[in-house]
């Protein structure tokens, strides 16, 4: 979506791409085979953020009777939500829908 | 050039010297000398050891052929062919002397000497061999030689008279050096000394000596100045006599200080000193062979014909008599001189004899190497240039790879330049490659001839200058499987650590570009630092002044008005709101209106603008409002209900934090402003406005301001009717889309707005427009009403009231319909 360089944010530095996304909706993706989407509220440097109005995807790797591998997706849903920095793995910018 | 100025002198001397008083000078002391030197000779056949009668004298008839009619001639005076040999010899050996020298210079210049001195020979290619080793074996004997020249001063009185007696008698022993037995030689001389020197001289030596002398004296002068000038010798036939003795002494190194004495005393036979000089080595034999002494170059014959003998003998036997002689014949030949020319021959003399010893030290490794040799040292030398001077590639891993023997091969089996930028280094390889090619070829080459390893000087010579060329355009290096580049710097050129583009454009496109979502998302966030800035500022507001005055209180409070002033005009920048009309598809404000937090941050904004920049903010909401994504996304297709949930949300957004500040402005707006408000919407697409919230909600706002500035009775009479004028326009505008106004149907019961709407337009309408607009609305409320009794009290009084908001606009009651 957005272009990473437009030179516009003075002081280039990841975090200030995160800023833009400030009060947007984010996509962020966490250790574990987690996935969230929701607005960003606020974030530090450490990645800590806080999302609202989060949508939690967790895959899970379960076996059926077969003893085959079946990936199975949870879902949860939280109206605000902390994410400790350590587990997030990247945080894109998601296309308002 | 010296050989034909050779030519030429070479008749005119014989001229001179047949009528010169010189050469019968010459003539006269060696007569004189002979008693003294008889003694001397028989030493010398002592010494003998008969080597001479082995020699071939077959060739003896080739002799008298090509000296011709001189050797008869010379025959009647005494033995004159010997004589005439002799002089030749003395003459080759001056050559001989010359061609030396020049050996030594070619040979230290360039590395053709030998070719030089070989040349010579081949015409005379026989005799030479021989004489070849003579002449070394003397100048080994360099003490001897020291001693010979020494000699030489001393006859140099006596043998003036006797080169014209000599020539005749020398002439046979070196022609038929083979062919004569030293007995025989000596017997000549003694004859010819005996007889000549008084009667025959004059006849005879006049055609020897202007043949011998001349030449002698022209070449030696020649050679002096010139040494170049022995080459030219050979094209004359008589010199040709003199150039077969010339070829062998050429090639004996030694001969070079005989020689030397030889040519000083060419011009010896001119000047009396010179001879003396020379007279000495030849006096020893002069004694007893008269006519062999008058000529130094008697020497170098005296000296082969002793050296074909018996080498190390004849120089022993010179020598002896040679010390003894000069002490002896000084006097007599110096008195002839004055002390001054004394000292000054001796002088030269010496000088001469030092000068010859060095050259001869530095002669004894002339030859070595062939000029193939030479050729191929200066190739490896220009290599090494390349490698040195060459490139920087090369350098580093040239220079180690050209000697590497496996990189060669490996790099020829891979057939080719490197891969890399390293031109010049594939450029050094190819030259290395070609080198060694050359080095198996080479010899078969060297035979074809010296044009071959010229060009090859040449052609690396262009190679060296290429790669120097070459070198400072390299300035990367990239190493086979390394990662990156190495580059080179210098001076003019630094190594560049960074490299990356800026241009101009980049900065201001963003500017232009304006509305795309990344610029306008940072420009909100910038919008939101500053914010806090200012809000932060706020906080450190300085007390208030009171009556007294404090200067600093005054002071600071001036200081943070300017940094207020500063931060707003900052935020007033950020917001774009300035930002001219219409350069981008969407201005850069309302872009930024069309973020939630850019809705949000209105609010805040608001606080920290001054009166005139909230009326521009509302004026450019209002002039593109409908541009705002609020209005644009907001409008409801015919058979949709509902918006797009985060439309709305957008909506219910822009309705709490944008309008809210709007409404407050508004609020405290004159009746002008709002007209004006009012007759800007008109300018726009009123039903796309109308059918949105925010826009209904906006139109609503105006009008009901206006009717509250007129119920106020604050309202100019002009401004009234120019507020009249323009809503009685917004009217007629509007009529059309009022039954359209609602949103969905009637059972969403999201309307209270558009009743609000409605009720706005109709406390201001006038009795004919509130008609209108009943007809227009008049089938909503009924169904309105009729929805109502369905539902249940609460919500059906809601309805009801809501609609009831516009009946009472209009005087009317829902009351009233039911």
């Amino acid at each position: 979506m957005a272009d990473i360089d437009d030179g516009t944010s003075a002081p280039a530095e990841p975090l200030d791409l995160v800023r833009l996304c400030l009060d947007e909706i984010v996509f962020v993706k966490l250790r574990g085979d987690r996935e969230l989407k929701g607005r960003l509220h606020a974030y530090d440097s450490h990645c800590n953020l806080v999302l609202g109005d989060v949508e939690e995807t967790v895959y899970v790797v379960e076996e059926d009777e077969d003893e085959e591998e079946v990936v199975k997706t949870v879902h949860k849903k939280s109206e605000m939500m902390f994410v400790r920095g350590d587990s997030v793995v990247l945080i894109s910018p998601q296309a308002s829908p | 050039m010296s050989f034909f100025g050779f030519d030429h002198t070479l008749p005119r001397d014989r001229g001179h010297d047949t009528s010169a008083p010189g050469f019968s000078q010459a003539a006269d002391p060696f007569s004189g000398a002979r008693p003294t030197h008889y003694d001397d000779a028989l030493d010398f056949e002592d010494t003998y050891d008969g080597l001479g009668d082995e020699l071939d004298e077959g060739d003896d008839a080739f002799n008298d052929d090509t000296f011709g009619g001189r050797g008869e001639a010379a025959v009647t005076p005494g033995k004159q062919p010997v004589g005439k040999d002799f002089d030749f010899f003395g003459q080759t050996a001056k050559v001989a002397g010359a061609m030396n020298e020049e050996q030594l210079r070619f040979s230290r210049q360039q590395p053709i000497s030998k070719v030089t001195s070989a040349q010579p020979s081949p015409s005379f290619a026989p005799p030479a061999a021989k004489p070849v080793k003579t002449g070394y074996e003397r100048y080994k004997e360099l003490g001897y030689v020291a001693d010979m020249r020494v000699d030489a001063d001393i006859w140099g009185t006596a043998p003036k008279r006797a080169p014209a007696q000599g020539s005749p008698g020398l002439p046979p022993p070196p022609a038929g050096r083979k062919m004569m037995s030293l007995e025989e030689v000596e017997a000549a001389i003694r004859a010819q000394t005996k007889k000549p020197a008084e009667s025959e001289e004059p006849s005879q030596p006049p055609s020897q000596h202007q043949q011998q002398y001349p030449a002698l004296v022209q070449q030696q002068q020649y050679q002096q100045n010139h040494h170049q000038q022995f080459q030219q010798f050979p094209p004359h036939p008589q010199q040709q006599h003199q150039q077969f003795h010339v070829q062998p002494l050429t090639e004996g190194p030694p001969t070079p200080h005989r020689q030397q004495r030889d040519r000083k005393q060419p011009g010896i036979a001119q000047q009396p000193v010179h001879i003396l000089q020379r007279g000495p080595s030849v006096g020893p034999h002069g004694d007893k062979q008269t006519t062999v002494l008058q000529n130094s170059n008697r020497h170098p014959g005296i000296q082969e014909l002793g050296g074909s003998r018996s080498h190390a003998n004849s120089p022993g036997h010179r020598s002896h008599p040679s010390n003894g002689r000069q002490i002896i014949t000084h006097p007599t030949q110096l008195a002839d001189l004055s002390e001054e020319d004394r000292a000054k021959f001796l002088a030269e003399d010496a000088k001469r004899a030092k000068r010859n010893h060095k050259i001869f030290l530095m002669s004894k490794d002339n030859g070595l190497m062939t000029p193939q040799d030479k050729n191929f040292i200066t190739r490896i030398q220009l290599q090494q240039l390349v490698t040195a001077t060459g490139n920087p590639n090369e350098h580093g891993t040239g220079s180690g790879l050209s000697e590497d023997f496996y990189y060669q091969v490996h790099n020829q089996i891979r057939g080719g330049p490197r891969q890399n930028p390293g031109q010049p280094l594939s450029n050094f390889a190819q030259t290395y490659l070609y080198q060694t090619g050359g080095r198996h070829s080479g010899v078969r080459r060297q035979n074809r001839g010296g044009d071959n390893h010229l060009q090859r000087m040449e052609h690396q010579v262009q190679r060296a200058v290429e790669a120097a060329k070459n070198k400072p355009k390299n300035k990367q290096l990239v190493i086979e499987g390394s990662l990156g580049k190495i580059s080179f710097s210098n001076a003019k050129t630094p190594k560049p650590l960074l490299n990356f583009k800026r241009t101009e454009n980049d900065r201001k496109a963003p500017a232009v570009t304006g509305s795309d979502r990344k610029t306008v998302l940072a420009d909100i966030e910038k919008v939101y630092s500053t914010l806090m800035e200012m809000e932060d500022h706020d906080r450190h507001n300085p007390p208030p002044l009171h009556n007294d005055v404090d200067p600093e209180l005054v002071g600071r409070h001036m200081d943070w008005r300017e940094k207020a002033e500063k931060l707003n005009a900052k935020l007033w920048q950020e917001l774009k709101v300035h930002e001219p009309i219409g350069d981008t598809e969407i201005h850069p404000f309302i872009a930024y209106l069309s973020f939630s937090k850019g809705k949000k941050s209105i609010q805040r904004v608001f606080r920290h603008i001054t009166h005139e920049q909230r009326t521009t903010i509302l004026t450019m909401i209002v002039v593109h409002l409908d541009q705002l994504d609020v209005v644009r996304q907001a409008q409801l297709l015919t058979g949709e209900n509902l918006l797009n949930a985060s439309i709305r949300e957008n909506v219910e957004l822009f309705s709490l934090a944008v309008l809210p500040s709007l409404f407050t402005y508004l609020g405290d707006a004159p009746l002008d402003i709002v007209t004006g408000v009012l007759g800007l919407i008109l300018s726009i697409n009123v039903d796309i406005i109308s059918r949105t919230r925010v826009g209904v909600s906006l139109l609503t706002m105006v009008l009901s301001r206006a009717e509250l500035l007129k119920q106020g009775g604050e309202v100019d009479e002009q401004e009234w009717t120019q507020w009249s004028s323009t809503y009685n326009q917004f009217f007629n505008v509007l009529e059309p889309t009022l039954p359209s106004i609602f949103p969905g149907t009637v059972n969403t019961g999201e309307d209270i707005y558009v009743w609000q709407f409605l009720a706005a337009i109709g406390i201001g309408a006038s009795p004919e427009q509130q008609q209108r607009l009943v007809m227009a609305v008049k089938d909503r409320v009924m169904e309105t009403v009729t929805l109502a009794k369905t539902l249940p009290p609460a919500m059906s009084n809601q309805r009801l009231a809501n609609v009831n908001l516009f009946m009472r606009s209009i005087g009317l009651d829902v009351e009233l319909l039911a």
